[in-house]
């Protein structure tokens, strides 16, 4: 028996070896496979040999962990179009001062970022605070990299503390008055450099710039703004107004054109003095990439800038590793985010906006908002005092003017029944007729005592 | 019941040939896909990481040792560089473009006494054959040493390659000749800066530029420097070599980029085209500036100070703050400068001061 059912097996065997041999010995017969085959891995081996030499390959030294060696090719870190998808690192920077009210909204759009969150390495300067930014920050961080959701986690998280003293308030008018610009934006721009600065690390091939104080902003911003395959680039930045004010206006003007007036004006203007736009006292004529807006305008257009705003700009970290800055003294006429743009041109770097791409940053009333909105609000009580003060004038003044004839029309029969004497009245008429006649007076004379003492008035 | 059926058109129609009704049905599924299908379902970008083909190779890797939440914390209020760097334990970087790795260099920096859990170091070579050269060497140096003993390690070595391409003659008359100086200049600004901004940290007190060709210093070298308190400290860069009339050993000025601004080059710089440089030491620029190569006093005191108004890149000391503060090294023309000398008028725009030790020499190597 067994052996019987053994035969088969074995021949069954034997045939499929044989067939498959069969089929590869046939296919090295066939002469156009083999030299088809060959060709390919010529060309594959060739290619591989002319792209080592039109790009050579350099030695990569090799250090065990442990040595506190590291080697980095920075041309591996110069920044794709699509860089998630080549998990490229990108710096989040984030210059924070009094910042603590917005925290909150600005961990909701961190959270909802569509660039992978493990590959962004967030970096926080906390400067000349006076409310608890630290505290809410590092609340916000703790939750966050804590979260279930390990998508949420970020990578290398640096916070730094540098106070730089400041002369100048943070209010809206303190900020944003003409004379405070010069020496406020050299600070601010010695902020900027001491964040990037310590924080940029040989592998990040992004830098991202934002703002705390961002109201409305889309998730995909740094994907939206990196595709552009760009050195340098902004949003346009608006802000929303009250209805009293015209519900929007644009806010940052920093992103710019250079145009003739502006150069002109810089050559009148002495060493140290910084050109700021968006004040009356210098008319530059440039345009400006937030006047250019059309709301349903592609938000794909772009504009070539010279100098640029501050509130989020995406740029490869090779404009900052090879010098480029915010400038803390005047370049050019201009500091901090303005002179960068200018700084980068100087080094080459395309630098660009995109007009009608647009991310809206919160409404802060400036000092002459608040005058107004403080007249707004005591006259809104003073209307108020007034009303109410009306409705009882009214109520008075109708109730001293009452409306009672209808009342008079009931009343008056209550009223004038007691003393309507008509009813006692005769309904005859007394006859005066010769009353002037001598002879009836004469007659009543006669019948004196008679008629006079039997008077009857209803007679 | 069927005469009515009959009577509409339509339906004897459908009755007929109901695969006609396949056209509209398919025309209503289009338009339903067409207005009613949510955009929310396909997102905006592709997320799928895009692996390295056959041909790509990105081999470094990212060294990563994080807290727990990856968060840390530095107060750089508290950061300072004093003249007492290494009472305070203060963080020294020491930064070296690297186009060829002398092994003078590498005993010289061996014996610097500075502690070495203080010092770290960086490097950036070339993207050339010759980057590849001292590359290798350098990896075998600096295994030897961080191999060693524990004490004897740097706290931390950065080393980078260059992402710009470099100019490829690097020889002595090539590298020194007026035309190819600016390019050579602006490319040595840009790896300055890689260098430099890639190794800074937010711990390092003192930044110092010591040239790949220093291959002589004083072992104190760093603490020499540092107790002068200067945001900008420059020593003096000669050569040593044998002098063939006097047959005996001497030395000779070499870097003529330390110096003080005068009359004359101000008034050149004021008459030259936007994107021009003046460069020190060539016949054609006479600028009458005055040299700190050229006020070296053999028996003076080596404490001497002076004022400069540009640099040269041999041996300088900077606190970590000017360069913090935006103080790079423009690849372009600044004010008619490049490079070190430009870093210098950057500083000094930012409102730092600098200075120069006439009589403390470094020595170049001899070629």
């Amino acid at each position: 028996m067994t052996t019987k059912t053994y035969h088969p097996q074995q021949s069954f065997n034997y045939q499929t070896s044989r067939s498959s041999s069969q089929s590869i010995l046939g296919l090295i017969k066939n002469k156009y496979s083999i030299s088809i085959i060959g060709f390919l891995i010529f060309i594959i081996v060739s290619l591989k040999f002319l792209l080592n030499f039109i790009f050579p390959q350099f030695y990569i030294p090799e250090f065990a962990n442990g040595l506190n060696v590291g080697f980095y090719d920075l041309k591996n870190y110069e920044g794709l179009p699509d860089g998630w998808q080549h998990e490229e690192r990108i710096l989040f920077c984030v210059p924070l001062r009094d910042a603590a009210p917005h925290l909150p909204m600005f961990f909701s759009h961190m959270r909802n970022l569509t660039y992978p969150h493990h590959l962004i390495d967030l970096a926080f300067l906390v400067s000349d605070s006076s409310d608890d930014t630290m505290g809410v920050l590092e609340k916000h961080l703790k939750e966050i990299q804590n979260d279930k959701n390990h998508n949420l986690r970020f990578g290398e998280i640096e916070i730094f503390e540098k106070d730089f003293g400041q002369s100048i308030g943070q209010g809206f008018s303190d900020r944003h008055g003409f004379e405070a610009q010069g020496p406020r934006r050299k600070l601010m721009a010695r902020a900027r450099n001491w964040l990037w600065s310590v924080s940029i690390k040989p592998y990040h091939s992004w830098v991202y710039w934002r703002d705390a104080d961002v109201e409305t902003v889309p998730a995909t911003i740094i994907e939206d703004l990196m595709h552009h395959d760009k050195d340098v680039i902004v949003p346009n930045v608006w802000r929303p107004l009250p209805d009293w004010l015209g519900n929007q206006q644009p806010y940052d003007l920093n992103s710019w054109q250079e145009s003739e007036g502006g150069l002109q004006l810089a050559k009148t203007l002495g060493e140290d003095a910084v050109i700021v736009e968006g004040y009356a006292e210098y008319a530059t004529w440039r345009p400006h990439l937030a006047y250019l807006r059309d709301p349903y305008g592609d938000p794909e257009v772009e504009m070539e800038l010279d100098g640029i705003g501050g509130v989020s700009i995406l740029a490869r970290a090779k404009v900052f590793k090879a010098g480029s800055h915010f400038p803390a003294f005047s370049f050019e006429k201009h500091a901090e985010t303005e002179a960068f743009g200018k700084l980068c041109k100087r080094m080459g770097f395309s630098v660009y906006g995109l007009p009608h791409y647009v991310i809206w940053h919160i409404y802060e009333p400036s000092s002459d908002d608040l005058k107004h909105m403080e007249w707004m609000a005591q006259e809104e009580a003073r209307q108020a005092e007034e009303s109410k003060i009306k409705t009882f004038y009214d109520k008075i003044w109708n109730e001293g003017f009452e409306d009672v004839s209808k009342d008079w029309e009931n009343d008056r029969i209550n009223i004038f029944k007691n003393t309507d004497t008509s009813k006692f009245k005769s309904s005859k008429d007394v006859d005066w007729s010769g009353v002037d006649n001598f002879q009836h007076k004469f007659q009543l004379q006669k019948d004196q005592d008679k008629f006079l003492a039997a008077f009857d008035p209803s007679l | 019941m069927k005469a009515a059926i009959n009577k509409n058109q339509f339906l004897r129609q459908i009755r007929r040939r109901p695969f006609t009704l396949l056209g509209p049905l398919a025309l209503l599924v289009l338009i339903y896909y067409f207005f009613f299908s949510s955009p929310k379902s396909q997102s905006k970008y592709s997320y799928k990481v895009k692996k390295a083909g056959f041909f790509d190779r990105k081999s470094d890797v990212i060294p990563r040792n994080l807290p727990g939440d990856h968060i840390s914390h530095y107060d750089l209020n508290k950061l300072a560089s004093t003249p007492m760097a290494v009472y305070n334990k203060e963080k020294v970087l020491i930064l070296t473009p690297v186009s060829r790795f002398y092994d003078e260099y590498w005993m010289n920096l061996l014996r610097l006494t500075y502690p070495r859990e203080l010092l770290e170091l960086g490097f950036i070579v070339p993207r050339t054959k010759d980057g590849d050269l001292a590359l290798k060497k350098l990896e075998k140096a600096i295994k030897q040493v961080q191999t060693g003993k524990k004490e004897n390690r740097f706290s931390k070595i950065t080393i980078l390659r260059q992402d710009t391409e470099s100019l490829a003659s690097q020889d002595e008359k090539h590298r020194h000749a007026l035309k190819v100086q600016k390019d050579r200049r602006s490319n040595m600004a840009l790896a300055r800066n890689s260098l430099l901004f890639s190794a800074l940290g937010p711990y390092t007190s003192w930044v110092l530029w010591l040239d790949s060709d220093i291959v002589e210093t004083s072992p104190t070298l760093i603490q020499d420097l540092v107790s002068h308190d200067k945001p900008i400290i420059s020593a003096n860069c000669y050569q040593r070599f044998y002098d063939e009339e006097q047959k005996k050993d001497s030395i000779r000025p070499y870097d003529y980029n330390n110096w003080v601004e005068s009359e004359e080059g101000l008034k050149i710089a004021s008459n030259m085209a936007e994107d021009d440089i003046i460069v020190e030491g060539y016949p054609e620029i006479a600028t009458y500036r005055a040299l700190m190569a050229h006020f070296y006093d053999a028996n003076g005191d080596p404490n001497t100070e002076m004022e400069l108004d540009g640099v040269g890149g041999a041996a300088v000391l900077v606190k970590a703050d000017v360069h913090r503060d935006g103080a790079m090294f423009p690849p372009f023309p600044f004010y008619h400068l490049i490079e070190t000398e430009g870093f210098a008028k950057m500083a000094k725009r930012l409102g730092y001061q600098v200075f120069g030790l006439p009589n403390y020499l470094v020595y170049h190597y001899n070629e």
